[in-house]
């Protein structure tokens, strides 16, 4: 559905994206993460036929965003990181204008711009101007401006960046319901968490490079290397620490926390190996268990290769 | 022919009424454009008036008349455009201020309907203020002097103007990032427009030529000024007090009629009279059409419209080629790109 291929962008002497490449095919959402001044905000305003790359093409369903701008904003819904709303216009009128300008009916119009104002849950606010609502109430309108056209492809960049929690609990579930309504959707965030539980494909980019990309178990598993225990004992830590660290699963043993975190190589009769010894050393187990690999950790791990 | 209807009539301007008509700018606006316009035209009627006590003809109503009716329109004119880049310099440049110039390009809205709209709106102003400015206008009639194609004329020459002032701020909103540069570039363009190129006229006047069959012309740069023609139109009469000169080998000014005279000497360089012979001097303009020149036998307000909207098209097409974020410009050679 999206597809980009050695996309570069260069402004005078920086490169802003790097030969950067993914695919994501049709009906899934791809968290688009990486840090401040990554390329993400420049792939995504290539998508949108808003920037010409340097070099590379960029595809939405199939369409050149070069070649074919027209059909691309046909099929796209693009929600910048900024509001971008107009004085004096109600939120009703907001949504008739860029429906208009979408070209829908003038009949539809009406219809398109209440069920998306219910969509988003600001039915009770149609009339208020939209320069008066609050940013987590623009945040959703413009949501609902992007879908005046209902595209088959979203790009949200930053969709929750500057609200609160509740807010971003809010738009996750519109986010969900859009999911089941097929749209690919594309969603650059900083908000990690959320992203490991709302997409099924993640791509990490870091200096306009892309470093993994993927569904998202496969990016975890492939930037953390090996698993982690986390032990509790009784006392002994020390002694603990000195049993597991001659074991050839054990990569290395800590303690963090009060706890000893420990990160093997192996699968679950390793870990139960691993038990067994501690047991028979002595030591007072209290608490045994293995941490699951984050997004996040995968996160750093794929952008601290390059710091340094 | 729906596209052409789509292209014309967009949701910009709709957009823009709404915006535009919801704030106390507008209204504020028009009071301020007619009382100043209403004010002007009351102080010249009073004049008038006062001065009509002692005596007062027919043919002191036609010229009191054509007075109140320059001293209106001129005045209507520098309104106007101070109004107008006001109007259109902020545009586009306050969209990319308000970031939402970028929410139009995702759009199906081609980049010239974006121009257009905001072009529509803004001029749609204007016809408003001017149409405002008829009952006042209507006060030249009780005095005569003054048609009603003359007042056509010269309105249509004011709606033009205003529409040049309009597309050059809107090429400065394309030009410029933000709208403080492109006001200021918007008003140094009126500016040019109005007072520069009649400057022009005074600086590099033509010379008149005595061999020359034709009755001498203005430089046509000065056309671009709507005052002349408006000058024109209101005195109903020839140009000959503005934009020629004696050459340096010219002519006594002394003899020299207004129809031509046979008593003129030719000068010398340092002025002093050479010759003894009569010398004819060139004949003098007698209609208000240009007696020669590039708009040879035009009305000073055809050449002026014309020259306008010839201006307003430029810089129309220099703002539908600066303001798609990607420019597809013909000298540029395409990529080629496969399908996905």
């Amino acid at each position: 559905m999206i597809a980009i291929e050695g996309l570069t962008k260069i402004y005078g002497r920086r490169t802003a994206l790097d030969h950067a490449s993914f695919e994501v095919p049709k009906g899934e959402i791809f968290g688009f993460v990486g840090p401040n001044g990554a390329g993400k905000t420049t792939t995504l305003r290539i998508l949108a036929g808003l920037l010409e790359p340097t070099a590379g093409r960029a595809f939405v369903d199939g369409a050149d965003v070069i070649q074919r701008p027209d059909l691309v904003h046909e099929r796209l819904g693009y929600m910048p990181d900024f509001f971008g709303v107009y004085d004096q216009l109600s939120a009703v009128e907001y949504l008739d204008f860029y429906a208009a300008c979408y070209r829908q009916p003038k009949a539809r119009r009406k219809k398109i711009a209440d069920d998306l104002l219910e969509l988003v849950g600001l039915s009770d606010r149609r009339n208020q101007l939209v320069d008066t609502l609050s940013r987590g109430l623009k945040q959703r309108l413009c949501l609902a401006r992007a879908l005046v056209h209902d595209p088959a492809v979203l790009l949200l960049d930053e969709p929750a960046s500057g609200l609160d929690p509740r807010a971003r609990v809010e738009m996750r579930e519109i986010l969900k319901e859009l999911q089941t309504m097929g749209k690919t959707i594309v969603i650059s965030s900083h908000i990690l968490p959320e992203l490991t539980e709302l997409c099924t494909m993640v791509g990490i980019i870091d200096q306009g490079r892309i470093r993994a990309t993927g569904p998202v178990h496969d990016v975890i598993r492939q930037l953390t290397i090996g698993r982690r225990l986390r032990i509790t004992v009784l006392g002994q830590k020390e002694e603990a620490i000195a049993v597991l660290r001659p074991l050839s699963a054990i990569h290395e043993a800590t303690m963090v926390n009060g706890a000893i975190e420990a990160a093997f190589e192996g699968d679950e009769a390793t870990a139960a190996s691993i038990l067994q010894t501690l047991i028979a050393a002595g030591i007072k187990v209290s608490g045994f268990n293995q941490l699951e690999g984050g997004l996040e950790d995968a996160f750093l791990k794929a952008t601290a290769e390059n710091v340094g | 022919m729906r596209r052409i209807a789509l292209a014309l009539w967009n949701p910009i301007v709709a957009k823009e009424y709404r915006s535009r008509m919801r704030t106390w700018r507008s209204p504020l606006a028009m009071t301020v454009y007619i009382v100043l316009l209403g004010g002007l035209g009351w102080a010249i009627f009073s004049g008038m008036s006062l001065s009509a006590r002692s005596a007062f003809n027919t043919g002191q109503a036609a010229s009191f008349g054509q007075g109140l009716f320059i001293y209106l329109i001129l005045f209507q004119m520098v309104l106007l455009a101070f109004i107008t880049p006001a109007l259109t310099a902020g545009a586009i440049s306050s969209e990319r201020e308000r970031q939402t110039i970028d929410l139009l390009f995702v759009t199906r809205l081609p980049s010239f309907s974006i121009l257009w709209g905001k072009l529509l709106a803004s001029m749609s102003f204007v016809l408003l203020l001017l149409l405002l400015s008829v009952p006042i206008f209507s006060l030249v009639f009780l005095f005569g002097g003054i048609e009603l194609d003359q007042l056509a004329a010269a309105f249509v020459v004011t709606a033009v103007a205003a529409l040049t002032l309009g597309v050059i701020g809107l090429a400065c909103s394309t030009a410029f990032t933000r709208t403080l540069p492109a006001t200021v570039a918007a008003y140094g363009a009126a500016f040019v427009l109005l007072a520069g190129s009649l400057l022009f006229g005074l600086l590099f006047p033509t010379d008149i030529d005595p061999n020359a069959t034709r009755a001498p012309a203005p430089p046509a740069v000065s056309y671009l000024s709507p005052l002349l023609p408006l000058v024109t139109i209101g005195t109903n009469s020839p140009v000959t007090w503005y934009g020629v000169r004696n050459s340096p080998v010219g002519f006594s000014s002394a003899c020299a009629g207004p129809y031509g005279s046979s008593c003129a000497v030719p000068l010398g360089p340092n002025g002093v009279a050479i010759g003894k012979g009569f010398v004819r001097t060139p004949p003098q303009p007698t209609g208000t059409a240009i007696p020669s020149g590039l708009f040879s036998g035009w009305q000073y307000w055809q050449a002026t419209v014309t020259m306008q909207l010839l201006l307003s098209l430029a810089a129309l097409i220099v703002s539908a080629a600066l303001l798609p974020p990607i420019r597809h410009l013909p000298w540029r050679r395409p990529t080629v790109r496969e399908s996905a």
